[in-house]
């Protein structure tokens, strides 16, 4: 009696271990990572703002895989192996080239620069503490020829999350006053209360194009203020 | 053997017996076919009952939920449901693609022709012209959420040949839509006229009712559309106005309000207090202020908003309650009765706390309308006072020391209030999170906050007091004189002295509208109409409009000082209330759901999709 109950207990639990393999899948596997470039350097971006979109073909029903990106322009995506394309997402501070996917064969870990046309650029950067308040220096250059200025703004945080979004003192500069692919200078006036205590500050400049809801940064700053 | 000779001929008596057809042809009696239902007018009404009540909102009727994710309140309810106060709309916010209802009410409309023999053309007439009126109301939703869509106004029916596209419908223009609703209540509104005097069915007034407020939506989409810096389009015009159109639409507009207002409806006014006039507008079924309702009977259709938002201490059932916590800045957006701006005074010039000996001085004269949306400290409620009180301030002998009680409706050392059985209590469930309650819509009748019996008050669909605000907003952006007389009867039934504006802007009438149509399911679109919500919800944590912030009351505690049993307050950002309210360009049109792509290849994408 006792045998005919293990000889059952055993088959049945044969049967519940090995029917795992039927309705389990592997994780996926593969990384596919890399940055949003131009001209070779990436672009910096809000934290979980712009977006890359990857597609699948070959399957009845099509969904995206919505890829996100760091700050800095890297992003990162897990996935199967495959033949994927990638697209370029609209209200990014860069053309949607909606029609103009990029192929992406998948076959082992991967990094991929992707390409893109972003309305503007800021070049030559940089900050500095001058008295009580923060200078940012910055020339803004425009790389699409029919993109209109809507804000060029400095942004001061504390944290190294510091963007539009997440920010202490935004200052606009005044439009009249940039000129194109010469230098500019935001400052941002005397520090408020909450940040002229601290040790540092964060910094970042953005400019944004009226075709976009999205910003293009500058890298983050690290600011000593003591 | 003998078994089975006895089976043949029973087999053979069953076979022989299906001779009697008619045995298998009796009429149903848990079916009722289409001859039935389109000669009976009381199974047709009860067909239309289904319709009325499927008609879509996005935050409105009674909506808990959706109320809390605009800028007009936050969720201090269960904590499971506090993505509420933690989101940015996604691109499929709003979403509404609802061709099930769409294709339900054609089929009616080619049914009631088809097999209605019994019924007298006026019948017919008035079922049509009703279903016409819902089909447009659903098409204005569509339109007013995803632009442009097909424009469906027959079954479409498949016929097997293996290729669908006769079934493939492209999108209309997004003006073309607003087009088609004008078309269809001018053909259907005086077919209406048997309704008039029926506020839950369609009439002649609530096809004018939608006309004015479709048209004005479309005028104001040519008008700021095109205004932005980059507007909003799609190469085919399934989004975005042309901005010659507006001037068309401001006029159909107004001419349909006027013509509301010329007929027999009158701003609510039975109650000789201005505040509990305005809450009694809606909590009462009298008057002829509303326009189109859908109706609640206890017993028969209830709703639980009375349940979801009633005061903490009120409540009358034993869980959930207290969800609707108005924000700071819908409360300041309420103005003074002698004009000014309505932010409170709860500092000085210097930075002091200005100290108030009782907790509703603070909103002395405000516009009596705050009273009948929100309830604040010092306030009743079902006549008895509510216990808004956030806790104590100590002097330390330089500043204030805020202190609060762990537990509500504790008393601090010196014998009295420390926190107050309503809070507010910041990081608290079911209790204000930012010291206010929600008033309008809330009921206050017996047990109308128990799951028992739970609400019976009714969803205004459409009110007057709309209808002045849509020819006001129509009549001056046409530069008419007479918008500013609109705007002050509006402002003269909350409490203003009679003229009390003698100039229009762009923003008075916008403010107008939040304070008069708040909770009303009005914002959201609003914001949307003028191509304003990404400038006023900015997702700036920083910014006292997009994020929902609180006033909390406390008692000052200074023995020796005058200040000494008054009360101070102080705006906080209730710890709740995780991310700023963030609307993207991409929620201006909500994307169109994959499948919907994939089953249609004619649909054009939304922008920024």
């Amino acid at each position: 009696m006792k045998l005919k109950f293990l000889i059952i207990l055993t088959a049945a639990a044969n049967l519940f271990l090995s029917g795992c393999g039927y309705d389990n899948f592997d994780a996926p596997q593969l990384t596919l990572s890399g940055r949003v470039v131009y001209q070779g350097s990436a672009l910096s971006v809000r934290n979980n703002g712009p977006q890359l979109e990857l597609w699948q073909d070959g399957f009845p029903l099509r969904s995206p895989i919505t890829v996100y990106m760091q700050q800095d322009g890297s992003f990162s995506a897990k996935l199967f192996a495959g033949q994927y394309k990638l697209v370029r997402r609209a209200d990014a501070p860069w053309l949607q080239q909606a029609t103009d996917t990029v192929r992406v064969n998948l076959t082992a870990n991967m990094n991929l620069d992707v390409p893109v046309t972003p309305y503007f650029t800021i070049t030559a950067e940089s900050f500095e503490k001058s008295g009580t308040s923060i200078i940012a220096k910055l020339v803004v250059n425009k790389v699409v020829p029919t993109a209109n200025l809507d804000f060029v703004r400095l942004y001061l945080g504390k944290s190294i999350l510091t963007d539009q979004v997440q920010r202490e003192v935004r200052v606009d500069a005044s439009l009249g006053n940039v000129v194109l692919g010469q230098q500019l200078q935001i400052s941002s006036g005397a520090l408020p209360d909450n940040l002229k205590n601290l040790d540092f500050v964060y910094a970042r400049v953005g400019v944004k194009s009226t075709s976009a809801g999205e910003y293009i940064y500058s890298p983050v700053q690290k600011i000593s203020l003591k | 053997m003998k078994k089975i000779y006895i089976g043949i001929v029973v087999s053979c008596l069953w076979l022989v017996s299906c001779k009697h057809d008619e045995w298998f042809q009796r009429e149903s009696k848990t079916t009722i076919t289409d001859e039935q239902l389109w000669n009976d007018p009381k199974l047709v009404t009860s067909q239309l009952a289904n319709y009325y009540d499927r008609l879509p909102s996005l935050h409105g009727v009674f909506n808990t939920g959706g109320m809390t994710e605009i800028d007009d309140a936050m969720w201090s309810g269960t904590r499971d449901q506090n993505g509420k106060n933690d989101f940015q709309y996604g691109s499929d916010y709003g979403r509404y693609w609802d061709y099930g209802l769409i294709r339900d009410l054609n089929l009616s409309l080619e049914s009631i022709e088809q097999f209605s023999i019994k019924l007298t053309a006026e019948q017919k007439n008035l079922f049509k012209a009703e279903m016409r009126f819902m089909r447009a109301f659903v098409y204005f939703e569509m339109v007013k959420r995803m632009g442009g869509v097909p424009l469906v106004t027959r079954q479409l029916i498949y016929d097997f040949s293996g290729d669908p596209t006769p079934l493939q419908t492209p999108r209309a223009k997004e003006h073309e839509v607003y087009d088609f609703i004008y078309s269809e209540m001018e053909a259907i509104k005086n077919d209406l006229a048997t309704n008039n005097g029926i506020k839950t069915r369609a009439n002649k007034y609530t096809a004018l009712a939608l006309e004015s407020r479709a048209m004005l939506y479309a005028a104001s989409i040519a008008k700021y559309n095109s205004l932005m810096a980059a507007p909003i389009s799609t190469p085919g015009g399934e989004v975005g106005i042309p901005a010659a159109m507006a001037t068309d639409y401001y006029n159909k507009s107004l001419t349909a309000s006027k013509e509301i207002m010329s007929g027999p409806f009158a701003l609510f006014n039975e109650n000789a207090d201005k505040g509990g006039n305005f809450y009694d507008m809606l909590n009462k079924k009298t008057g002829s202020e509303v326009i189109f309702a859908k109706d609640f009977a206890v017993g028969l259709k209830v709703h639980r908003f009375t349940y979801d938002n009633i005061v903490k201490s009120m409540t009358e059932d034993n869980e959930a309650s207290s969800a609707i916590s108005p924000s700071l800045s819908l409360v300041e957006s309420f103005d003074y009765l002698d004009g000014t701006r309505g932010t409170l005074r709860d500092k000085d010039a210097s930075g002091d706390y200005i100290a108030y000996s009782n907790p509703i001085d603070i909103f002395a004269g405000k516009d009596a309308r705050l009273f009948g949306t929100v309830i604040y400290p010092g306030t009743t409620f079902k006549s008895s006072p509510v216990r808004l009180q956030a806790g104590v301030a100590v002097w330390n002998n330089t500043s204030y020391q805020l202190s609060t009680s762990a537990e509500l409706g504790k008393n601090y050392t010196d014998g009295q209030t420390w926190t107050g059985f309503d809070g507010p209590k910041d990081d608290a469930v079911d209790v204000s999170n930012t010291g206010f309650y929600i008033r309008k819509m809330v009921s206050d009748a017996p047990a109308a906050s128990t799951r028992g019996t739970s609400a019976a008050n009714w969803w205004p669909w459409f009110r007057l007091g709309e209808i002045y605000l849509n020819a006001a907003e129509a009549a001056f952006e046409l530069g008419r004189p007479e918008a500013l007389g609109y705007v002050n009867s509006i402002r003269a039934r909350a409490g203003f002295p009679a003229n009390s504006l003698s100039a229009l802007t762009n923003n008075i009438i916008r403010n107008e509208r939040r304070v008069e149509l708040a909770f009303e399911d009005h914002r959201y679109f609003d914001l949307k109409r003028w191509r304003i919500a990404h400038l006023v919800w900015d997702g700036s944590e920083t910014d006292p409009n997009a994020v929902v912030m609180g006033l909390y009351s406390y008692r000052v505690i200074r023995p020796g000082h005058p200040d000494n049993g008054k009360y101070i307050y102080a705006r906080v950002r209730p710890t709740r209330f995780r991310r700023a309210r963030f609307f993207r360009m991409t929620n201006y049109y909500s994307s169109i759901a994959q499948d919907v792509l994939n089953n249609n290849p004619k649909i054009v994408r939304n922008p920024f999709q």
